[in-house]
């Protein structure tokens, strides 16, 4: 936790100042994940906005202190997840859209072979971002908070409200058509290099 | 059987080297200036709102009530006014049948011609 148990009490029952502190102690974090649910750089601070808007609106029904990190994360899913479904800029599973280049430079970043630059760095962004294309919006929320931010069955379990179990068939899944996704832009750039 | 397939294998490695690096290439950000500002703003905003429906809402539901008040009392106004009937509808119904059919069997009064008495 960031932020002390009795500061959210009070930010739940209408002390303003001290939901500016929690507002404060978490923004940089829920920034983060924002830009990597949603890879839009350009649209996280609206969407991280949104997200405390209903942080503000929804205090109250709060159960306990305890619960508000998952209750954070979960706002955070819920606001990337209508973002995402807004702007269905699906990449409708076609590797088509991504340039040789950039499945390349994306490959080499994941061998660990580049030097990061920000050219490259926006590579895997947008690779990474096509590759989600090919599962649902949820889907996509869900891995990326498993794979990227790096929570546990257990946290994902508090968050969505949903068995352990559960999950895993549905993470698995979804990992399992962006890997097919992920082996199939491979194939095609390694054929059309060696092509040439 | 994935997992005895080398290609699959490297794919998942991969794959997982590809979200570190997706996880480097999108650290946590400093959020501009504005957003604090900007997040009051639209918490103000949306009170005022819900302010204004909260209050359009119990304007509503409180002439609801008094208009269901005044029907209420109108109502019990004119059942004063025109009491029920103590028959029921089947009874004045058959009443007046009898009365139709009485009327239509009545004998004719049979006047003898001037010439025949």
């Amino acid at each position: 936790m960031l932020v002390d148990y009795e500061l959210i009490q009070r930010a739940r029952a209408g002390d303003g100042a001290a939901f500016n502190q929690v507002v404060l102690a978490y923004r940089k974090r829920i920034l983060g994940t924002i830009a990597r649910l949603i890879s839009r750089p350009e649209d996280v601070e609206d969407v991280g906005q949104e997200v405390f808007l209903r942080l503000y609106f929804s205090l109250d029904q709060l159960r306990s202190a305890e619960v508000f990190e998952p209750w954070l994360y979960r706002l955070t899913a819920n606001a990337a997840y209508d973002y995402l479904r807004k702007r269905r800029r699906r990449m409708e599973s076609r590797m088509a859209d991504l340039s040789e280049q950039q499945v390349l430079a994306a490959d080499a970043l994941a061998g660990g072979k580049a030097d990061r630059d920000e050219g490259q760095r926006k590579s895997v962004r947008e690779t990474v971002d096509a590759l989600l294309g090919r599962v649902s919006e949820e889907d996509r929320v869900l891995l990326m908070l498993k794979e990227v931010e790096g929570l546990s069955l257990k946290e994902l379990g508090k968050i969505y409200h949903v068995k352990e179990n559960a999950l895993k068939v549905r993470l698995f899944r979804a990992r399992q058509r962006v890997l097919k996704a992920f082996a199939a832009s491979r194939k095609q750039s390694a054929g059309v290099t060696g092509s040439r | 059987m994935d997992d005895q397939n080398p290609q699959v294998g490297s794919d998942e490695a991969r794959l997982d080297a590809l979200f570190m690096a997706y996880r480097e290439a999108c650290p946590d950000r400093e959020p501009g200036a504005d957003f604090m500002p900007q997040l009051w703003q639209k918490i103000e905003a949306r009170d005022r709102v819900s302010t204004v429906f909260g209050r359009l809402a119990r304007n509503l539901v409180t002439a609801a009530l008094a208009l269901s008040v005044l029907l209420g009392l109108a109502v019990s106004l004119s059942s004063h006014v025109a009491p029920l009937p103590s028959q029921s509808y089947v009874e004045v119904l058959a009443e007046d049948h009898a009365r139709q059919s009485l009327d239509y069997f009545e004998p004719a009064e049979i006047v003898p011609a001037a010439d025949q008495r």
